[in-house]
């Protein structure tokens, strides 16, 4: 079953579906705009879309879970996405994750136990230049080593406990 | 590059493309602003300073390019502003230690355009990328923009345009390699309106952004080429479908838009002529198979990115059922100039059937790494050893993969092949859209194979037999093979399977799905044997099939990899060779990778 | 149009899908997701026949493929049997216990799986034809989720679905048996929601749920004043009409 936060104000979500037309074809769209808002598709908004559209609740959780920039979990307030395209994959993508997995104890999927970090693998960001390349949020990491990945995420603060004993 | 060439005036290029951005390029470029702006009013010639898109060479950023004289620095830090600043823009002086390497002469290059890299290339897609601020339509302009499209409007007639397409061989540059012009006649034959234009930017091979840089970089090659292309079909309405992970694509072609219809070049009577034309940005929503051209109509439509049988064609029955067409990205760029200087002129580059040029992203283990214009027809190895520069590192090639997760891996066998769509596809690969992945000796194919399988596997829609179950299947013995449980008939159930697959599926996803599979293992058989039988990988890759031991020879017994062992596995006197203990040995190949005298060799055929 | 399948002429009309076709001439193509109902699905890929046109050969799908020119069709050679063959054997590795999977499987002499992991609870092939039929009537109580190998039929976060009346009309189509239903003490429970059933006004069967008759009276406009299964309606209809008379 889906966990989510219970009671999100959903006064945004108005906001969002006053600015397109009742049409179908602005579904996704729309559905990204409540993701970039609330990191996530809350199951109430989703309500509110379809009694905007008048589209059944049945074909928004299909969009829901086809599409991967759409999620119906929350996500870390950092977003973590390892690339996992073919030449960060050559160029060692799975030891970034497995030093990640290492130092927060979050699998790809997942979101740390604090809610801090989301940990994504993705396939290619465009990036190939760079390989290995980690997104966090918005900003790029090149030409990484599983070795430089404690000091980034330090930046963000790290975990809350005791990491660095480990 | 500014509309009156004034030589006494410096132009400062940063490339701001994604890779240059990693490296912190935006800090460099608000460094040097600072710096220029302090000049005061009294400065005569006053610096002028840009954004760029991508450049190509990412492999080399952060890059910054000084006009008109054409230095071009490579690698540039924050730290080197000030010298950059005092030296060269002010002085006219050259920083030789910023200057681009040329990996192939060990000289130092002082413009871009004498190195190999760049040499070799042949820039139409990519004409102004590098050489304008993407969020200036005037740039576009000042380099001929939209001069095609006014010639279009006013000198040829919408079957003229098409005719001329026609001529120019043009192909789409988006995977299939179908005649372009053909395409444009099919739609303009159908008498049912609306019709659609649709730009495919929905770039999800892995290993490959060649779309992405185009539309960061030079967005308005796009629309000027939909607008023409519209006119020639009849079609008052377009689509730009962008990756939505592609946020600054995004940005600036929306940018791109709002000015081309701030100067009359979108919407009603475009350019004062009769010709009406709206278009519009859609986000896509992550998945890779919304880059088959029914799956992505699905998804503008706002439903889930399920192809439909394609029995009759997107030309006549499209987007909401009306004829449309799709072209992408690098297609859509080559329109203008086909326009502007003519077919003949495009058709006289390329090959016979292949015409033109083609964007490749050249990745991997190649030395040059970035975004390449090369003319059709070109060799594979021309590209990796002329333009790449070679294997890095020391390494050996061993395979160059085209054509993303629906291409295939081409052996050194056929390095010499020439680079077009008929010789691809003999080969068992396919042009693609253009994605270029050098591996070496350290890449295990079987897990490449696997690697592809296992992306198909959560990017195929899900909706047709074959391609759902047939690569789940595949991949299920890819995955017992790279584990050490493959069995004997594996590699005949694989071909099998691979054969319905092909034939059987919905779409062009699960059509090419095997290629991978196939073309490993038509070129490199003895390795899945070596796995199968021997349960050993040959490459180091699989860690199941895999062991590291310690050359003694060459070990100092410096202790550093027994310090770095997670494991705990190595020990060693210090000073004396050390051990690795294979029974508590993780195959993490950190030991590997700290050793500073290579002394840590893959040694296959773990026993379990 | 003239047509030629596995060596036969035959006649069609333009734009007439082959399987339509051969069907009418005799000749049995396989399907497992198609349904006269609910034509369009495509999507097990069974009845793929090979097509000749223009001295070019290719494999398509039957029930989509629309006759626009000459054309010969073979439904069954070595080559469609192979991967038809193949097809049968994935499907019968994913859902193993269908009754018609496995009569298929036998049809095909495919052996007992033993390479691939089998889940031999499973029963849904994907072919679509529940979710199409929920949205035919109106309702979209069900619809695909996920992508990929992971794809599967499923209602709104997988929870008894609001917008379902009960009607099972998914169960009737699914050509497997996949749909679970389940009727007992006046209730029938489908996708693990429970829905009162009523009785027919004239022999007092349950027959109905209470929602499906609600919907056929708010929506249709069908007002049955009471609840009458299809065998008592019609006798009721004959029984006026005699008194007509």
């Amino acid at each position: 079953m889906i966990q989510e936060k219970r009671g999100e104000d959903l006064s945004q979500v108005k906001s969002i579906l006053d600015r397109y037309p009742r049409e179908r074809r602005f579904l996704l769209a729309i559905l990204q705009d409540i993701q970039k808002t609330y990191n996530y598709l809350p199951r109430e908004a989703l309500n509110e879309v379809r009694d905007y559209l008048g589209i059944p609740l049945s074909s928004l959780y299909s969009m829901a879970t086809f599409y991967k920039a759409l999620s119906l979990k929350p996500k870390g307030t950092y977003v973590i996405k390892v690339c996992d395209g073919t030449a960060c994959h050559i160029r060692g993508s799975m030891d970034l994750i497995d030093e990640i997995r290492k130092l927060l104890s979050v699998s790809p999927g997942e979101v740390t136990k604090d809610g801090r970090f989301s940990l994504e693998t993705v396939n290619c960001v465009g990036s190939c230049a760079l390989a290995p390349v980690m997104v966090i949020n918005d900003k790029y990491y090149g030409n990484l080593k599983p070795a430089m990945v404690k000091e980034i995420l330090a930046g963000y603060g790290g975990i809350r406990g005791d990491w660095d004993t480990k | 590059m500014t509309g009156t060439p004034n030589n006494s005036g410096k132009t400062v290029l940063v490339c701001c493309g994604t890779g240059c951005l990693a490296n912190n390029s935006m800090e460099i470029y608000k460094e040097l602003k600072k710096r220029v702006e302090a000049l005061g009013p009294g400065f005569a010639v006053r610096p002028v300073l840009k954004t760029t898109g991508c450049n190509g060479l990412c492999e080399k950023g952060p890059i910054v390019n000084i006009l008109p004289d054409d230095i071009f620095y490579c690698r540039v830090r924050v730290s080197d502003v000030d010298e950059i600043f005092e030296k060269t823009i002010l002085r006219g002086e050259v920083i030789e230690r910023l200057l681009y390497l040329d990996t192939s002469t060990g000289r130092r290059v002082r413009s871009h355009k004498e190195s190999e890299f760049y040499r070799r290339q042949l820039k139409i897609a990519l004409r102004n990328i590098g050489q304008i601020d993407p969020a200036s339509i005037d740039d576009y302009i000042e380099r001929g923009g939209y001069n095609a499209l006014k010639k279009a409007l006013f000198e040829m007639s919408p079957e003229l345009v098409i005719s001329e397409i026609e001529r120019s061989g043009l192909r789409g540059r988006g995977g299939a390699g179908f005649p372009t012009g053909y395409k444009w006649r099919q739609c303009k034959r159908v008498n049912s309106f609306p019709k659609y234009v649709v730009c495919n930017g929905d770039e999800g091979d892995p290993g490959a952004f060649m779309d992405r840089s185009i539309m960061e970089g030079d967005p308005h090659s796009v629309i000027e080429g939909m607008i023409i292309g519209a006119y020639a079909v009849g079609s008052k309405k377009g689509f730009i479908y962008i990756r939505d992970e592609y946020s600054l694509a995004v940005r600036n072609v929306s940018k791109a838009i709002e000015d081309a219809y701030s100067r009359g070049f979108l919407g009603r009577g475009i350019m004062g002529s009769g010709f009406n034309f709206d278009v519009e940005v859609v986000r896509g929503g992550g998945a890779f198979v919304c880059g088959e051209s029914t799956a992505l109509m699905a998804s503008i439509e706002g439903r889930v990115g399920e192809p439909r049988v394609k029995y009759i064609r997107s030309t006549e029955k499209g987007l909401w059922g009306q004829p449309t067409v799709l072209n992408n990205v690098e297609t859509w760029a080559n329109v203008p100039v086909i326009i502007d200087r003519g077919a003949d002129w495009f058709a006289a580059i390329g090959t016979d059937r292949s015409k033109g040029t083609k964007v490749f992203s050249l990745v991997g283990k190649v030395k040059n790494t970035g975004l390449i214009e090369v003319p059709m027809g070109i060799t594979l190895r021309e590209i990796i050893f002329d333009i790449g520069g070679g294997i890095t590192g020391n390494g050996k090639f061993k395979a160059v993969q085209t054509g993303g997760p629906s291409g295939g891996c081409i052996p050194e066998a056929l390095l010499d092949l020439p680079v077009d769509f008929d010789s691809l596809d003999r080969a068992g690969s396919m042009m693609g859209s253009g994605g270029m992945i050098v591996m070496d000796e350290t890449t295990c194919m079987v897990e490449v194979a696997r690697y592809y399988l296992k992306f198909l596997s959560e990017e195929s829609c899900g909706k047709c037999t074959p391609c759902r179950e047939g690569i789940r299947r595949m991949l299920e013995i890819l995955e017992d093979i790279c584990a050490g449980r493959g069995q004997e008939g594996d590699l005949e159930l694989l071909l099998e399977l691979s054969e319905t697959v092909k034939e059987a599926s919905l779409c062009g996803l699960g059509k090419t799905a095997p290629n991978p599979v196939l073309t490993t293992i038509k070129y490199f058989e003895s390795e899945y044997l070596a796995h199968i039988r021997d349960k050993r990988c040959p490459a180091g890759v699989c860690r199941k099939l895999t062991s590291y031991r310690i050359n003694t020879d060459l070990c100092r017994g410096c202790g550093l990899c027994a310090k770095k062992c997670p494991a705990g596995a190595i020990s060693g006197k210090p000073g004396a060779p050390h051990i690795i203990d294979v029974s508590s040995c993780i195959v993490c190949g950190t030991c590997r990778e700290v050793c500073r005298f290579n002394a840590v060799e893959v040694i296959g055929g773990r026993s379990e | 149009m003239r047509v030629i399948i596995d060596g036969k002429e035959c006649e069609a009309g333009y734009g007439e899908y082959i399987l339509d076709v051969a069907r009418r001439n005799g000749i049995h193509i396989p399907t497992l997701c198609h349904s006269g109902a609910l034509p369009g699905q495509g999507s097990c890929r069974l009845c793929i026949v090979e097509v000749a046109e223009a001295g070019k050969k290719k494999v398509v799908v039957s029930c989509l493929y629309p006759i626009t020119g000459e054309i010969e069709v073979t439904t069954n050679s070595e080559r469609i049997y192979r991967m038809r063959r193949n097809i049968v054997r994935l499907l019968a590795a994913r859902a193993p216990s269908g009754e018609f999977i496995k009569k298929l499987r036998e049809e095909y002499g495919i052996p007992e799986e033993t390479r691939f992991k089998v889940d031999e609870k499973e029963k849904c092939i994907l072919c679509g034809l529940c979710v199409r039929a929920c949205e035919e009537i109106g309702l979209s109580a069900i619809s695909t989720v996920n992508r990929g190998t992971t794809k599967k039929v499923a209602p709104p976060f997988e929870e008894p679905p609001e917008d379902c009346i009960g009607c099972a009309s998914c169960a009737y189509v699914c050509p497997t048996g996949a749909i679970e239903v389940q009727e007992f003490e006046g209730k029938r429970v489908i996708w693990n929601r429970a829905f009162e059933l009523l009785k027919c006004a004239g022999c007092g069967r349950y027959f109905i749920t209470r929602q499906q008759y609600e919907y056929i009276k708010n929506k249709h406009g069908i007002d049955m004043k009471e609840p009458l299964c299809d065998r008592c309606r019609q006798k009721s209809t004959a029984e006026k009409l005699i008194h007509l008379l």
